[in-house]
């Protein structure tokens, strides 16, 4: 079973990832995106890796795509009084998508056997063993990836900045 | 962490903390002066650091490579830097560049190219490289009062963007086929026996990736805006240092592989058309820093060639020509900037006669373009004939000749700015305005490529005993 769900995951990611490269309005082209996230969550549980199954969850699908909500709000296209209900063509695929993975998820939950989950998973690694190997052996890419975050933020105040009238 | 870690990471850390104090020196004084000194002193510190390291191969507990190719470039990035520096401080008056994040974002793409030279496995290599390029995506959009500048960033960015991905997808896949990071097994399993297909769709995403930053042919088309557009110390900087980076990472990979027959064709593809789409595309410019964009392609294609042909000593010439590319761009670039702050154009025609009104910044320049054409007894002559002998040795001789011929070729239009700096006169009367420090650096560059190009030995010697 974990290998037809993995199919079925792989579908919906490219299906949903198409959408939202091809989406025009920017808010249904993240709801896509969230929507992908979802979909390769499911995908890391299934490779045995419940907590990148989890990070995938909190901090694309929740932290990075509220913060794109977030920009997209400030960059204040339109009044958002014109707004309307918008017909049901426009979330339907969404909405497919979202329901194929929610369904494929409680399967994956309710219905695991465990021999096939011992042949798929031979070993889970914990959380403690993931920090070790982390900030041990890859402690100086962390710190790269602080400097580079950090200049992130330095380059966009700069460039950021109002022009002189 | 033991002191010898601390000594090997010595030169990043203080690239990093020196980054750090520029942002927070400039921001509590608000004097540019001292922003620049702090930012000057720590690339200098970073790179005498690196000199005076343990001499050992490997950092016992970080993983830190502190072999002598690393250390040697390591040395070159942070004396390039201080030296971009140092050019930059008069020419940002003159574009109005003002702020500490223009010299903490130098060090802070120092830093990159640094941690890219110590890498040993490819996770390093990918965040330094790309470390390295975010500095450059700042500093090449950082003169915000003009319309080109931001155009040749956001182009910058998004085909950098492209190429991280290219990166990033390539060494997945590698790490698919090898299980590992680390740079050496990664290169034994990938590259050894029957190509494994995935691993080869791997080193095509990662050619691909590392063309971008060489501006090798098909993904040469950012370079032209970006060099005209960008304030002069950056484009030398851009140019020297961060192509040398890249050069440096082929160099850390390859020579670890016993055998590169598969390689062998995307590099012939990239060495040739970038030879003779530089060469060619670089005759017709008018425009003096679009010239050098498309002659730096071609050079770029050179070392593709040096690479190609590692049977003949080629890895040794790639990384002399590396080096020597960083200096003759800096002496170029540097020239240039001074001779724009004293009210040059960009246009071929407006340098006329400057050779007799700036006689320094023109002479600089027309030493940088002797080298850059190949012209003995200059450091780019040296280079020339070392990657040519080695593409002959190595039996690659159609792409040798080709190669001469369009090295040929480039002596025409290097040469025209050349005679118009000194052979039409023109109505310039104004003083040449030169700082000392900014005299200094000029001079030393060009003393060096005449200097290295006189004897190489030294520097040869110690490329040979460190790469095959």
């Amino acid at each position: 079973m974990e290998q037809t769900l993995f199919y079925i995951m792989a579908t919906v990611i490219v299906i949903a990832t198409i959408f939202a490269i091809s989406e025009k309005h920017p808010v249904h082209a993240i709801v896509y995106l969230v929507t992908s996230f979802f979909a390769l969550a499911v995908v890391f549980y299934l490779l045995a890796a419940p907590l990148i199954a989890m990070f995938e969850v909190i901090i694309y699908a929740g932290a990075v795509m509220v913060l794109f909500m977030f920009v997209i709000m400030m960059l204040d296209q339109g009044s958002p009084e014109d707004a309307e209900r918008p017909p049901l063509m426009h979330y339907l695929p969404a909405l497919v998508l979202t329901g194929i993975t929610l369904v494929s998820l409680v399967l994956l939950l309710t219905n695991r056997s465990p021999v096939a989950a011992a042949a798929v998973a031979p070993r889970l690694v914990s959380v403690k063993e993931f920090a070790i190997t982390l900030f041990n052996q890859y402690g100086v890419a962390i710190e790269i990836i602080s400097m580079q975050l950090l200049f992130a933020i330095v380059g966009v105040l700069y460039l950021g900045r109002r022009r002189k009238p | 962490m033991t002191l010898a870690d601390i000594r090997i990471a010595l030169p990043l850390l203080i690239l990093a903390i020196g980054a750090l104090l520029t942002l927070i020196c400039g921001a509590v004084t608000r004097k540019q002066t001292i922003a620049t000194t702090i930012a000057v002193l720590a690339a200098v510190g970073a790179g005498l650091a690196a000199m005076t390291a343990p001499a050992v191969l490997v950092a016992p507990s970080l993983g830190l490579s502190a072999s002598g190719l690393t250390r040697l470039f390591i040395v070159c990035f942070a004396l390039m830097s201080a030296a971009v520096l140092v050019l930059s401080s008069g020419y940002n008056v003159y574009r109005d560049i003002r702020g500490e994040e223009y010299p903490a974002t130098i060090l802070f793409a120092t830093f990159g190219m640094v941690a890219l030279a110590c890498a040993t496995n490819l996770l390093i290599i990918f965040l330094g490289l790309e470390a390295m390029t975010f500095g450059f995506y700042i500093l090449v959009a950082i003169d915000r009062e003009q319309r080109v500048s931001s155009e040749a960033g956001l182009k910058y960015l998004l085909l950098g963007a492209v190429s991280a991905a290219f990166l990033a997808f390539g060494i997945a896949l590698l790490y698919c086929v090898a299980g590992t990071l680390g740079i050496s097994e990664v290169m034994q399993r990938t590259l050894a026996g029957t190509p494994n297909p995935v691993a080869l769709a791997g080193w095509a995403c990662l050619l691909i990736g590392i063309a971008f930053k060489l501006s090798l042919v098909p993904a040469h088309l950012w370079t032209p805006d970006v060099y005209e557009a960008a304030p002069a110390p950056v484009v030398a900087f851009l140019s020297g240092a961060s192509k040398a980076a890249a050069v440096l990472l082929l160099l850390l990979l390859l020579p670890q592989a016993g055998d590169l027959a598969i390689l062998r064709v995307p590099l012939f593809a990239l060495a040739l058309f970038s030879m003779v789409v530089g060469n060619l595309a670089a005759l017709r410019q008018n425009r003096v820093r679009r010239m050098l964009a498309y002659s730096s392609i071609a050079q770029m294609g050179y070392v593709a060639l040096a690479l190609l042909s590692h049977k003949g000593g080629g890895f040794q010439a790639a990384a002399f020509y590396a080096i020597a590319y960083g200096i003759m761009s800096l002496a170029a670039f540097g020239a240039i900037g001074i001779l724009e702050r004293n009210g040059c154009g960009a246009n071929l025609d407006d340098y006329r006669g400057r050779g007799f009104s700036h006689p320094l910044a023109a002479g600089v320049l027309a030493i940088a373009l002797f080298s850059l054409a190949g012209i003995p007894p200059t450091i780019g002559f040296t280079g020339k004939f070392l990657i040519f002998a080695s593409a002959i040795r190595a039996g690659e001789i159609a792409l040798a000749i080709l190669g001469i011929l369009t090295a040929a070729v480039s002596v025409y239009y290097y040469l025209r700015v050349v005679t118009a700096l000194y052979l039409q006169r023109s109505e310039h009367e104004e003083r040449e305005r030169l700082g000392v420090f900014e005299t200094a650096v000029l001079g030393l560059s060009s003393v060096l490529i005449i200097l290295l190009g006189l004897f190489p030995s030294p520097l040869l010697d110690f490329l040979r005993t460190q790469l095959p």
